[in-house]
């Protein structure tokens, strides 16, 4: 009892100590209460503009991106707070109320589910200038879109398969989720330049379902697998496609984590080079495998202008000025593509980029 | 062991129906893999096997593996320390934090659910702080150490015996004599089936349930350990998520009851063979991955129902044999 006594006495006076300090934190910042309306004050004056940049998880994508951010930040003369949900739709909602209850002067987000989150973003738009990056929801009153053509960006990658598979091959393909409009677009990019179908005209896309194996000429797509981002899950996929596809010729990954957890599958299987990779993103284990030859090429989408176009863009629009809206709005970051030949030139840019971020 | 055959069969029953759909899931490759994953997971549920049989729970094995693989790998590459040192801290990390949930849980009286429910928040917050949400990896670095997880031990005709299968083996066994042939582990099913009388009977309940907490967490330690190197990418947020419920499970279905006093070593392992085997095989009869949780989940519910039904046909005849003896007699 006397032990029960002295830990609860121990937890109350931890408690009383912190209350103070919790009150100054609260008083120091705007609440939405300061408002009879609930609206948040947006600063305004001589101070810093204070923008908020939302990524749609925690990935070492996203960390690019962010030197991105913070390079824009220091040009421009911006604060920008960067948020990752690491918990999906819920959490990236919950973030966005508590900017908007914070009072913030623009908002750049990468939507999960473009077409039930427009609510979200017109709530936004309500507030602030809010723009999409990444995924866009076009139905939304966002101002403008930064990001690339995923569906070109998969062809892109198919073109990197054909190249690596020159007499045709069994190609399987990972990805996260399905759910998301950009791996859907990009899985079908691949699948149908690998098939070497035709571009379909604007907004006549149409997807293959998943679970369904498709051939064309001397390429079979057999399949694309899943993980719910687990490392393991992804890991455990690209073993067993192997073990069940003896004769599989090439893996492609269509999110950040994915290829490097094939290029670890492979080089235990020690199949490496003997599988071609092919991968998306900028992950080190990635160009490290290109500068290998173990992975045969990648496709970034240039993450850190995601992050500087969107500061840049925000920095403008909270000063009222509009003439820094893209024309169509739609900012494209154009895709690059790495093979060995510019690895190293790419992965010195990179790291060059992030150190000037930090 | 008469209790693990509903499981057992289960095993041998999806195993042989895949076999006999595609040949490649008995190849060498594939076993070896299953037998990987098994494994590494067996590491993480006996722990979870050990509170349970307390008649405890703990939902901070996942944040546990997660803090562990994160701390490991930023001290290693990015604090520079020793391969020796940096095992030792997390390893003394996680048998600090299930020494905090034994003492919570016995000398606070907290319950354990809440008590490793708020752990699995703040570890999973405490590695994402350390490693300001960064994705760490070792590189090609490390390749030696990385051999405990990924290492293999070459038996004939391409089979090998991957690494974390004899660390799995060296644990189960010492698990399975403490629990079995040790006062403490006899101790430890009393408690777990009735605290009070176990108590009364002059077992020290509270320090053999601080025992339990502290094995469960380092296992799960252990298992941070291994599942970081076997990824060699490790993101703070997610690496082990929802691991402890694929523990508990392993566990409970390998016949650990809930309610504590029950359980054996051997069916925590068989009841982990289970749940990977089911993985592997939807991937490799090529069933569309977003079935896999319904499949699974009905898989085992069957198993569980028959197991159910099997005990209670045979009690049932067993009683009827007996009242006919009875009449004879």
């Amino acid at each position: 009892m006397t032990s029960t006594l002295s830990f609860r006495s121990l937890l109350t006076a931890a408690l009383l100590l912190l209350i103070p300090t919790a009150g100054c934190k609260q008083s120091s910042e705007p609440t939405a209460a300061a408002k009879p309306d609930g609206a948040a004050p947006a600063t305004t004056g001589g101070k810093k503009k204070k923008i908020a940049y939302v990524t749609n998880g925690v990935d070492p994508f996203w960390n690019t991106a962010t030197a991105g951010v913070r390079a824009a930040e220091k040009e421009f003369g911006v604060e920008c707070e960067v948020l990752m949900p690491p918990k999906g739709i819920v959490d990236q909602k919950r973030m966005v109320e508590g900017l908007l209850a914070r009072g913030i002067d623009g908002v750049a987000i990468s939507p999960i589910d473009a077409k039930n989150q427009v609510g979200l973003i017109d709530a936004i738009a309500e507030r602030c200038p809010v723009i999409t990056h990444d995924s866009d929801a076009p139905d939304s009153k966002r101002l403008c879109f930064i990001g690339m053509d995923n569906y070109n960006a998969g062809r892109a990658a198919g073109r990197l398969v054909k190249e690596a598979l020159p007499k045709g091959g069994k190609v399987m393909l990972f990805v996260g989720r399905l759910e998301q409009l950009n791996a859907q677009q990009r899985r079908q990019g691949v699948i149908d330049e690998v098939l070497g179908r035709p571009v379909p005209a604007a907004g006549k896309l149409s997807y293959d379902p998943p679970g369904k194996s498709l051939s064309a000429g001397a390429y079979t797509v057999v399949d694309t697998r899943t993980d719910n981002f687990d490392y393991s899950r992804a890991k455990a996929n690209a073993q067993d496609a192997m073990a069940s596809i003896p004769d599989l010729d090439c893996m492609v990954g269509l999110f950040a984590y994915n290829a490097p957890q094939c290029l670890e599958a492979a080089r235990e299987a020690g199949k490496l080079g003997r599988i071609k990779i092919v991968s998306f993103d900028e992950a080190n284990a990635v160009l490290e495998g290109i500068r290998d030859g173990h992975v045969h090429g990648t496709i970034s989408q240039q993450p850190y202008y995601y992050g500087y176009h969107s500061v840049r863009i925000l920095k403008g629009l909270a000063n009222g000025d509009k003439s820094v809206l893209p024309a169509n709005g739609f900012q494209e970051v154009p895709t690059v593509e790495v093979r060995r030949a510019n690895v190293d030139q790419f992965w010195t840019d990179l790291k060059k980029m992030q150190a000037a971020g930090q | 062991m008469k209790k693990l055959l509903g499981i057992f069969g289960l095993l041998v029953a999806v195993f042989a129906l895949t076999s006999i759909a595609n040949p490649q899931f008995v190849s060498a490759y594939n076993l070896q893999n299953l037998i990987r994953w098994t494994s590494l997971f067996g590491i993480i549920s006996i722990g979870a096997a050990f509170v349970i049989i307390t008649g405890g729970i703990d939902l901070s094995i996942g944040s546990t593996i997660g803090l562990v693989g994160s701390m490991m790998a930023w001290l290693l590459t990015q604090k520079g320390w020793g391969v020796g040192p940096t095992l030792a801290a997390v390893m003394l990390c996680s048998l600090a934090i299930g020494l905090a949930h034994g003492l919570l849980i016995t000398k606070m009286r907290l319950q354990p659910f809440v008590v490793t429910l708020c752990g699995l928040l703040l570890y999973r917050g405490i590695a994402r702080f350390l490693t300001d949400d960064q994705s760490q990896g070792f590189g090609n670095s490390h390749d030696t150490l990385r051999q405990l997880a990924i290492g293999k031990l070459p038996i004939s005709g391409g089979f090998a015996l991957p690494a974390p299968l004899f660390i799995l083996l060296g644990i189960a066994a010492l698990a399975a004599v403490f629990l079995n042939l040790t006062v403490a582990g006899r101790h430890l099913l009393a408690l777990g089936r009735n605290e009070t009388a176990a108590r009364f009977s002059g077992i020290r309940t509270d320090t053999l349930k601080i025992v339990a907490y502290v094995l469960c967490s380092g296992l799960a330690g252990v298992g941070g350990i291994l599942f970081s190197l076997d990824l060699n990418s490790i993101q703070p947020s997610g690496l082990g998520e929802f691991y402890e419920l694929y523990a508990i499970a392993a566990a409970v279905l390998g016949g650990c009851s809930l309610r504590g006093g029950e359980g054996t070593i051997t069916g925590v392992i068989i009841g982990t063979a289970v749940m990977r085997v089911l993985y592997n095989a939807i991937n490799i009869l090529g069933i569309p991955t977003h079935l896999e949780f319904a499949i699974i989940g009905a898989v085992i519910l069957a198993g569980v129902m028959t197991d159910e039904w099997v005990k209670r046909f045979a009690a049932r005849r067993r009683a009827a044999r007996e009242r006919a003896e009875g009449a004879t007699a």
